[in-house]
């Protein structure tokens, strides 16, 4: 298979950067390690500072990456090696067994409906469940769903095969294997996009001891209307659908026991989500703990302004030292310090959500390691000469785009994306 | 029309549609509507084997209009379309009726009533498909030529990044060198090198390059045409000269804004903005021993709302500055918010306070007090964390101000027909997912012009801004889809309310034998109908959702 | 949930029209496809690029051939495609619904709602909201 150019990671960056370099007029082949195209911004509800739904933008671009002639869709698929040099790169993908045949798949969604086993659903971070075969989520593309073997009573067990009856198509495939495909590349574009932190290990927040502590992410699912609770915002505890929010900013940023960054956005999508609970529930009241509310963009000002006049949003400058259980309702309380007052306070809420960094890809040093390329201290792509090349890698040819790069938000990642599209188009047309 | 053949292929999808539709009954009634020579169903009509009967089946039966129920035209469309295209069919003559997702899967558990439904859906489908009229999609040809306005460092970076891929581009710059606002620049965070260090190759890569013809001194003067034809006017100290572009990237910067009547700002003499020390610091600092920067001037209030995003950084890059040439300098940075957002932003910040840097947190009603009369002798400030008064010693006192946007951005956003945002920069098509393009198709914008950034975004934002102005040049054309408006000039009567309707400009009323007239730019129409609807002549047609079409869907639901 | 039997009892059966916009409310009344959300059987949806194609005449003769009421959804003010064909439909359908109750027609047959491509759920209470007050309303008398 000749492709000139290589991407990797089918998130909004990757889909971006492939449409570009499509409709330049060069071959594509995008690579993504899920079942599905679309990344972390298909589990977003809604995006700041437009409150858009994210799906709805998303889905458009999904499609003209699908369908595009000059795309070609690896998903399920790891890149395994990359050789040579700008200009002529080889890599290795391992496609991995769907147990679908793609061909034969009409999507029409039989076989999950008739699946007997469950699995939680990375998909709604764990706060739902999917079936063993399953596609992440309605939109996905391509629409073919995928057997987890670790979940299925066949592949554990040998029995079931409800798919297989089912299945009008005749496409279900137990015996299909892990396929090795060959990639050649002029250039390649990682843009793998980013995993969040994990707040267990601040223990002071009780993440995982108290139940109504819950992650932004998990926030994002519970108040997605295509999420495990149909978009209420129930908490984990009791179902109650809450009505008093605390957001707590910077956790795992700006903290030296963990990352020293700051991770760009969090300000923002901690306004947005306490919006969105107003606009579940208008009434609500949400208390936003900050150090420095860092709203930088295109009408962020305006959003953060209209979240304290029109959304009952109350921001408070100070880190929470502590979060303490109210056994008798299950209320999560913030120990605070008003720094802009000096008193220190306690707030009790009945939810509280931990607005945790968006850090680097938990295999990013297995990625850089198979690209040859360098990472930051931090574990983010290192662009030796971030002034004037900033999207060039260590090692020519490879460029890198998005969350991968550097945490930052959907415009500044389609901006990177499109750039990485033009730097490729640079060399493919011999330059470098 | 009595020479209508129709042909009807209804959907199964597997049990989908099947298990819940009367698939062969609806069929049956498809038959025996006015016009329809044809109808089969299949089990997957857009299986390989379905595709190939549509094929077929038009050839065979000479049908000249084809309706496919089934899913969903958002995804199938474009493939059934083709389908029609390859048996030598116009893809427009093809009508898609939504009988699963809008249907069979949301009535499950009301067979009767979905069949009854699909039934009325499909004559509404045949009733609109029956009016359908052949469309050619217009193919404009594309000159693979760029047109950059401006020539600072995005500007420059876009050029450069065009040429390299081989398009012709004409930089445009009115000053009489290139380099914009770098050439006043001392040190560019975060690695404090020389700006110079930076700008003078790129402009030195841009004039040696073959295909970028520089005209400095030069402003843009007139635009006409649209995407893949402008036809540009530029005025080079009142000499005149016209060429011809397929895409113009709007690279025109912004200014610093000089915050007089602010802190006593232009009364007092020892008062500067940022921009104006980066000249001392490039000259060689006095003897200044006590430094006061006041962030936030001019901005995040309720006259200009916006934070400058940058303007932190600029601040602490400058305070680090002095601290390095002379560590025994004080420097204080009074903030509202400290935006050093990001990785290497957070970690220069944490570098400043290590060197030293006071950073003092101030709100804005209470803002810091100047104390002295030819010259600033001290700040008041109330520290808003130690919740006391602090008087700061002061030689020198300097307001970090934000970018705002070029007075003329509204004669280049008349000129070009495009937007500016509620701040005066430049308004891109869609914040999320189109930043670096307007909605006037061949016009794209980078750098400052759209918004406050930093050299690296900038260049970033040049480089998207190519590969979108590159694509339809790649392609040498473009081929918008052929959903679009059109005027019939006798009922025209030049009353103008689609011009001011229209949300891309594509409408303008011309003079046609004494007439005015409206004119519509196919190249630029997308179709929305919003003219259409409006027009009070009903002068103005929707190709493929014309009144009649709708009207003819309106009536098939009662029949 | 509704089924057979109960449709059988109630009798009068609304006939709705509904235009939908390509890029929201038509994308929102798919998801509430695939997500299998059940509503009421009475909708028959009019897929236009935009709401703002719609011309009040439309309506008019919605009406005029006995559809017993009609709807009309579009994207989120601000979310337009068109960027703001949607707000023009707004002053359209505000003075158009002026129009109608004086000639006596009812405010609640005419609905204009505005559906996200990702509100599935919310496409299908709408059209079931609409469904029951329409039934109440009874059918249009010419």
């Amino acid at each position: 298979m000749n492709n000139s150019v290589l991407i990797i990671g089918g998130g909004i960056a990757g889909i971006q950067a492939a449409i570009d370099s499509a409709n330049m007029g060069f071959q594509v082949c995008l690579v993504e390690k899920s079942p599905s195209i679309g990344g972390r911004m298909a589990q977003l509800d809604k995006t700041f500072p437009t409150n858009d739904c994210a799906m709805c933008i998303l889905a458009p671009k999904m499609i003209e990456a699908g369908q595009h002639a000059n795309i070609k869709l690896l998903t399920y698929s790891e890149v395994l090696s990359v050789e040579g040099e700008v200009g002529k790169f080889k890599a290795k993908i391992k496609k991995k067994a769907r147990s679908v045949d793609e061909e034969k798949c009409t999507g029409c969604g039989i076989c999950i409906e008739k699946c007997p086993w469950k699995a939680d659903s990375e998909f709604d971070a764990g706060m739902g469940k999917r079936k063993a075969i399953y596609v992440p989520f309605p939109q996905a593309i391509p629409n073919v769903p995928v057997i987890d073997r670790e979940h299925c009573a066949y592949f554990l067990k040998g029995k079931c095969r409800a798919c297989e009856r089912f299945c009008e198509a005749g496409a279900i495939n137990y015996d299909q294997e892990d396929e090795i495909i060959e990639v050649e590349a002029k250039a390649i574009i990682l843009a793998t996009g980013f995993d969040l932190y994990d707040p267990t290990p601040l223990r002071e927040y009780g993440y995982g001891r108290i139940q109504n502590v819950i992650t932004a992410m998990e926030y994002e699912r519970l108040s997605s209307a295509s999420g495990p609770t149909a978009g209420e915002l129930k908490r984990p505890s009791d179902g109650k659908i809450v009505s008093d929010i605390a957001f707590i900013q910077c956790v795992g940023s700006r903290d030296v026991r963990s990352n020293r960054y700051c991770s760009s956005v969090c300000c923002m999508y901690g306004t947005k989500e306490a919006i969105l609970a107003y606009e579940h529930r208008p009434g609500t009241k949400s208390t936003i703990f900050y150090i420095d509310l860092r709203a930088v963009g295109k009408r962020f000002q305006e959003y953060i302004q209209r979240a304290e006049d029109e959304y009952n949003i109350t921001y408070i400058r100070g880190r929470p030292g502590n979060i303490e259980l109210n056994r008798r309702n299950q209320n999560p309380t913030i120990w605070y310090e008003d720094t802009t007052t000096g008193e220190t306070k306690s707030l009790e809420v009945e939810l509280a959500i931990l607005c945790q960094a968006l850090i680097p890809p938990r295999d990013i040093q297995k990625t850089a390691s198979i690209l040859s390329i360098e990472l930051d201290e931090y574990g983010f792509v290192k662009t030796p000469d971030g002034l004037s090349h900033p999207v060039d890698t260590t090692r020519a040819g490879i460029l890198a785009c998005g969350c991968v790069h550097s945490p930052k938000d959907i415009p500044d990642s389609v901006v990177q994306a499109s750039a990485a599209a033009a730097r490729a188009a640079e060399i493919l047309s011999g330059g470098t | 029309m009595s020479d209508v053949r129709i042909g009807i292929f209804v959907c199964h999808c597997g049990k989908n549609i099947g298990g819940v539709i009367n698939v062969p009954e609806v069929t049956e009634y498809a038959k025996t509507l006015p016009d329809v020579v044809y109808a089969e169903h299949n089990l997957y009509t857009c299986s390989a084997e379905g595709i190939s009967s549509i094929r077929q089946k038009i050839s065979e039966h000479k049908l000249n209009r084809v309706v496919v129920a089934s899913c969903t035209p958002r995804t199938h469309e474009t493939l059934f379309r083709n389908a029609c295209e390859a048996a030598g069919l116009n893809k427009y003559l093809f009508e898609f009726v939504n009988i699963r997702d809008q249907c069979s899967w949301v009535h499950m558990q009301e067979p009767e009533k979905a069949t009854e439904k699909a039934r009325d859906l499909i004559r509404m489908g045949v009733a609109k498909a029956r009016l359908l009229e052949p469309l050619e999609e217009v193919e404009i040809r594309v000159t693979p030529s760029c047109l950059v306005i401006g020539g600072g460092v995005a500007g420059m970076s876009a050029a450069l990044n065009l040429a390299n891929q081989g398009f012709e581009v004409y930089l445009v710059e009115r000053d009489k060198e290139l380099g914009g606002l770098l050439l006043n620049l001392n040190r560019l965070f975060t690695i404090n090198g020389k700006a110079e260090e930076v700008i003078i190759p790129l402009i030195e890569r841009v004039k040696n390059h073959q295909k970028i013809k520089v005209h400095t001194s030069t402003e843009v003067k007139g635009v006409a045409g649209f995407i893949g034809n402008f036809d540009v006017t530029l005025d080079q100290k009142g000499e005149e000269r016209k060429i011809k572009v397929g895409t113009i990237i709007v690279a025109t910067g912004a200014e610093v804004l000089k915050p007089v009547g602010q802190y006593g700002y232009g009364d007092k003499s020892n008062i500067l903005t940022q921009l104006e020390l980066e000249e001392r610091l490039n000259k060689g600092m006095g003897d200044e021993q006590n430094i006061v920067m006041i962030n936030c001037v001019g901005a995040r209030i309720p006259e200009r709302p916006y934070c400058g995003r940058i303007c932190c950084m600029v601040a602490i890059k400058n305070a680090v500055l002095i601290k390095e040439n002379d560590p025994r300098a004080k420097v204080w940075v009074l903030h509202r918010d400290l935006m050093t957002y990001g990785t290497e932003f957070e970690k220069y910040y944490q570098k400043a306070m290590e060197k030293g840097i006071r950073f003092i947190r101030y709100s804005l009603d209470k803002p810091p007090e100047i104390v002295g009369n030819n010259k600033v002798k001290a700040v008041k400030v109330y520290h808003q964390l130690m919740g006391k008064e602090m008087v700061l010693p002061c030689d020198m006192l300097v307001l970090t101000t934000p970018l705002i946007p070029h007075e003329d951005n509204q004669d280049i956003s008349r000129m070009l027909r495009v937007s500016l945002s509620e701040h005066g920069f430049f308004l891109e098509a869609h914040l999320k997912l189109q930043p670096v393009e307007f909605a006037t198709d061949g016009i794209y914008i980078c750098g400052c012009a759209r918004w406050p950034t930093d050299v690296p975004e900038a260049i970033s934002q040049a480089c998207a801004a190519s590969a979108k102005a590159v694509i339809p040049m790649r392609r040498g054309y473009v081929r918008p889809e052929a959903i679009t408006a059109s005027v019939n000039e006798d009922k025209c009567s030049g009353c103008g309310t689609c011009v001011l309707l229209c949300p891309y400009n594509a409408i303008e009323l011309q003079s046609k034998d004494g007439k005015k007239l409206a004119h519509i730019t196919t190249a630029q129409c997308k179709g929305c109908g919003t003219c259409g609807a409006a027009c009070p002549s009903g002068a103005i047609s929707m190709n493929h959702f014309r009144d009649e079409e709708i009207l003819a869907q309106v009536e098939a639901l009662v029949i | 949930m509704r089924n057979e039997t109960q449709v059988k009892k109630s009798g009068f059966e609304p006939k709705i029209l509904a235009f939908c916009c390509n890029w929201c409310s038509y994308a929102g009344a798919d998801l509430a496809g695939t997500s299998r959300i059940q509503y009421a059987p009475n909708v028959r949806v009019i897929r236009v690029m935009c709401s703002g194609r719609i011309d009040p005449t439309f309506i008019l003769r919605a009406f005029q051939v006995g559809v017993d009421g009609v709807l009309i959804l579009g994207c989120h003010p601000g979310d337009c495609h068109y960027i703001d064909g949607n707000y023009k439909t707004a002053r359209r359908i505000h003075m158009l619904k002026k129009m109608l109750s004086q000639l006596g027609i009812e405010d609640d047959r005419l609905r204009l709602d505005w559906v996200s491509a990702a509100e599935g759920k919310r496409f299908a209470s709408i059209i079931n909201d609409m469904t029951e007050r329409i039934r109440a309303l009874g059918p249009f008398v010419r």
